[in-house]
């Protein structure tokens, strides 16, 4: 090179460069990425897109398997027997909706707004729900207000079972999932807003039209949706208290497992996701509004003590937390009573699961297994593909793809997964249908069912890294799973433990999407909660819900405890 | 090879930029870019934002490869090379440290996936501390330094496998304006001693003067001049670089003949050697700062003037100058001892020269 002139170098070049398009060559490291996250794309293929194909496929099936057309959705809409189911999904909905979201926005209102006492008891005391199966109010409803009930005359003759019971369960099941959302809307709220009502003199009153709602609006509307679809997917509130009155997620356990007719539940499945895939797309543009709503000059509020509206958020918010304590402690006295409602004596007769029906013990320990397997297997690749998803350089098309498939669960209800799973897995030709009626089947469609939470999870946490760090590494020559493994990975500690929480607390609670894939040796503890109820065992029923209530909950400190342990050794870099 | 004239190392350019044009859908984000760059030389490339310079940067780098041209560095062609198979260390704005290493294993971090043994990279590493004065600072985490102390370290870790070419971009533009003054030295100064060759991106041409071997000035994807610090000062190459870096009075006016203007009445002598025909519209530049109120009698370009409202300025006074019988405004700077020695207050009258070495002339844009 060094006997070249400048002059032929530059023709030389300039003739070469001018027009050709340059390809960068992809490195070791880019070619290994794309080939994880294509695997990790098939992956989502075959555990989320196939199975709900089958559904689809199944739906306009004949009993021999043969395409006939919407035959079965004619069929279906003939029958005003199961047509009847979606006026009452719509109706319940729409109530448990609309109290969730006031009662969610008056104790969000009361924590983040508000001076007054206890806001971190009552915090705490909100989370309860999210750590038993949607079954546990359900049961705990029965003995509150049933036949049997003890505060029976509360309703003046009215029956808990049906439109009135699976509401209230609905409501208080649903209620933390509101109110994460109604926090978040009104923690993030501008001082200078409400600086700027009181020095344009407006009252309280106004300033809480004029500035508070509408600064929550998205949080209202995404609330809104996200409750309205738990509830009318749900099937464990229905299920326990509904009694005769039909809901769509109950009809389509009873189609499949009563009457095993797979079209028909393929048909109401295929309802199902309509309500779901809205939200889905609402909740898309509402937090693309909101993130876009806060400015990062904003100055954060800080509420003031004022003894009136202190008082009044505390009874509220009071109130709101005794009826939580007091479902799960009915749930709890109940499970304990010797025999109810004769002999209240405390035992622990209804905890005696191996002499029952449901699975007994081994359920417990197999919800457990199938949790903790969950969470492992979940975690890991939940993180590697947002890991891959955010990093990989180019290749748009294929990340596109990826991040499609991994936000699809949301919109996809656990009951019609599940049954998607039966169809996609059952079917003969498919060579994984082995797994069928393993424990791997629970495992596989329970990390599908949770995925794009858990994934969003993990791409906010990477976001939060700076961008370069890859590049600098590159630059460096360092390979990138080294950087992986030496900085991303310890950085994001917090949030894939967090991930691997949630996935735990989810596989032990969830009821919906397992009901149809479990066998007899594979049996859950929540499955069992629903067996031992359907048999009329409704003791030993919420003694089971329990136990998975106390499970979660120990697991819940035991990683608070650990994590303060372990984030304190790893995480002294945070410190200044 | 049949060549004339055997050039030696020194004198070919280390970077050579041939043709690169970089498109991102329908927008042309860099147009035919050529530039070369000598071993050692420290280029600034200056522009506002959008005009393509961190895009060149990322081109260098193969973070963001051209769409079509070439890219050659120290005679090899480096154009479609993926990023870690080129020769380069980088800084960012942002610093980029790995906020969960300590500050020696951040600054080793490049030294160990090189192979080298425990000691050396623990030699190289006090070395490189010591060269940034960072030496007390090793065991503590990013979050435990400053913003400049910040910046030292990420450029101790660009420099640690000794790369063949230093990247820079926008290296100061998060640090307060003190500490960025400072560390403009002080890279500077690293960078002559170890000869590196350095490109930095910058929108700030204060840092780009003071830093700089040669500047590209860049607009809207092409480069608008190439020059020593001096010579875009002093004579920008198009309207443009002369009003992106400092500020300048725009005259407009019509040339009288080859060597005079009348600027809305106000004729100026012109010391270009201009080929354009009597009648043309141009564009005068003049700096305010050579705006002369001292000693004017006898020089061309002397105007009667109004001193207008006087902006104090700390170091010198901002004033308007209206010249006599004219329509013509002038900003000018003048110093704090020509203002106390002539007396000059607001309203009063004064003599001005617009020295015609000074005056930068531009046929007007039609």
């Amino acid at each position: 090179m060094t006997s070249v002139t400048s002059n032929q170098l530059d023709a030389a070049a300039a003739e070469a460069a001018r027009g050709r398009p340059v390809r960068q060559r992809m490195s070791r490291d880019d070619l290994l990425m794309r080939i994880m996250l294509v695997l990790l794309t098939l992956w989502l293929v075959g555990t989320v897109l196939l199975p709900l194909g089958a559904l689809l496929r199944k739906s306009v099936e004949g009993p021999a398997g043969e395409f006939v057309g919407l035959a079965n959705f004619v069929q279906y809409f003939s029958n005003p027997a199961l047509t009847a189911s979606i006026a009452n999904s719509i109706w319940i909905a729409s109530i448990s909706t609309v109290i969730c979201v006031l009662l969610s926005f008056a104790f969000a209102y009361g924590l983040t707004r508000t001076c007054m006492p206890g806001r971190s008891v009552f915090k705490l005391v909100s989370q309860i729900p999210l750590l038993a199966p949607s079954l546990l109010p359900a049961i705990s409803l029965v003995y509150l207000f049933g036949n049997q009930g003890i505060a029976k005359d509360v309703l003046l003759g009215a029956s808990i079972y049906g439109p009135i019971g699976i509401v209230i369960g609905e409501v208080f099941w649903t209620f933390p999932h509101a109110l994460i959302i109604m926090t978040t809307a009104l923690a993030t709220a501008d001082a200078r807003l409400y600086e700027a009502a009181a020095a344009l003199k407006a009252s309280n009153w106004r300033t809480f039209w004029t500035v508070t709602v509408p600064g929550a609006r998205y949080g209202l509307i995404s609330a809104t949706f996200v409750v309205f679809t738990l509830v009318i997917t749900d099937f464990g509130v229905p299920k326990v208290i509904g009694g005769q009155y039909n809901v769509l997620a109950t009809d389509i356990y009873k189609q499949v497992i009563g009457q095993q007719n797979f079209r028909m539940g393929a048909v109401v499945g295929l309802l199902l996701l309509l309500p779901a895939v809205l939200s889905f797309a609402v909740d898309q543009y509402v937090q693309r509004r909101q993130s876009a709503a806060l400015s990062a000059r904003a100055v954060p509020y800080e509420p003031k003590p004022d003894r009136a509206i202190d008082t009044f958020a505390f009874i509220a918010c009071g109130l709101i937390a005794a009826a939580v304590l007091i479902v799960i402690g009915m749930a709890f006295f109940a499970s304990l009573a010797t025999l109810w409602p004769y002999n209240l004596t405390p035992s622990l007769k209804n905890y005696d699961f191996d002499n029952m029906d449901g699975g007994g013990w081994q359920s417990f320990y197999n919800s457990l297994k199938m949790a903790g397997m969950t969470a492992v297997v979940g975690t890991a690749l939940v993180f590697m593909g947002a890991y891959l998803v955010e990093k990989t350089k180019g290749f748009h098309t294929g990340r596109f793809i990826f991040q499609l498939l991994a936000l699809l669960p949301l919109a996809v209800p656990g009951i019609v997964l599940g049954l998607g799973y039966i169809f996609f897995f059952n079917a003969p030709s498919n060579p994984a249908s082995f797994i069928y009626g393993t424990m791997a089947i629970l495992v596989l469609c329970t990390v599908a069912h949770f995925y794009s939470v858990a994934h969003l999870t993990a791409v906010t946490a990477l976001k939060q890294l700076d961008q370069e760090i890859e590049t600098v590494s590159a630059s460096l020559r360092v390979p990138f799973f080294r950087t992986f493994l030496l900085v991303t990975l310890p950085v994001c500690l917090p949030a894939v433990l967090d991930i691997a929480m949630y996935l735990f607390v989810n596989a032990l609670t969830t009821v919906s999407a397992v009901v149809f894939l479990y066998a007899p040796e594979t049996t859950l503890a929540s499955i069992a909660v629903l067996n031992m109820d359907d048999a009329g065992d409704v003791a030993p029923a919420a003694a089971m819900a329990m136990t998975i209530f106390f499970a979660a909950t120990l697991v819940r400190v035991l990683y608070i405890l650990l994590t303060r342990s372990v984030l304190g050794r790893t995480q002294a870099w945070r410190r200044r | 090879m049949n060549a004339p004239v055997t050039i030696t190392q020194a004198e070919k350019p280390y970077l050579v930029i041939r043709s690169v044009t970089k498109r991102f859908g329908s927008f042309t984000a860099l147009q035919d870019i050529d530039l070369d760059i000598h071993k050692g030389e420290f280029i600034s490339f200056l522009g506002p934002s959008g005009c393509g310079k961190t895009t060149l940067l990322r081109a260098i780098s193969g973070l963001d490869v051209q769409t079509t041209g070439s890219i050659h560095q120290d005679g090899r062609d480096i154009s479609n090379l993926p990023v870690n198979e080129r020769d380069f260390g980088i800084v960012f704005q942002s610093y980029a440290l790995f906020p969960n290493l300590k500050i020696k294993d951040n600054v080793g971090y490049g030294l160990v996936s090189a192979g080298k043994s425990r000691k050396e990279i623990a030699e190289r590493v006090s070395e490189l501390l010591g060269m940034v004065g960072l030496a007390d600072q090793a065991d503590k985490y990013p979050a435990q330094l400053s913003g400049g102390q910040q910046q030292r370290i990420s450029l101790a870790r660009a420099l640690a496998l000794s790369p063949g070419l230093l990247l820079l971009d926008e290296p100061l533009s998060a640090l307060d304006a003190r500490v960025r003054a400072r560390l403009r030295g002080e890279i500077r100064d690293l960078q002559r001693r170890l000869g590196i060759t350095t490109v930095m991106v910058t929108h700030d041409q204060e840092e780009a003067l003071t830093m700089s071997d040669r500047i590209v000035v860049m607009s809207k994807g092409r480069i608008e001049q190439i020059g020593t610090p001096d010579e875009v000062y002093g004579k920008p190459a198009s309207p443009f670089v002369a009003d992106f870096v400092g500020r300048m009075n725009f005259i407009e006016g019509k040339l009288v003949d080859a060597a005079s203007a009348d600027c809305r009445g106000a004729v100026l002598k012109l010391d270009s050697a201009l080929t354009y025909a009597p009648g043309t519209p141009v564009t005068i530049c003049l700096r305010p700062e050579d705006v002369v109120v001292r000693d004017t009698s006898g020089a061309a370009n002397a105007f009667d003037v109004d001193v207008g409202v006087m902006e104090f300025m700390g170091n010198h006074f901002s004033t308007t100058l209206h010249v006599l019988g004219s329509n013509l405004n002038i900003s000018a700077d003048l110093s704090m001892n020509d203002v106390r020695d002539l007396g000059i207050k607001p309203g009063v009258r004064a003599k001005a020269v617009l020295p015609a070495e000074r005056l930068r002339v531009f046929a007007t844009a039609a």
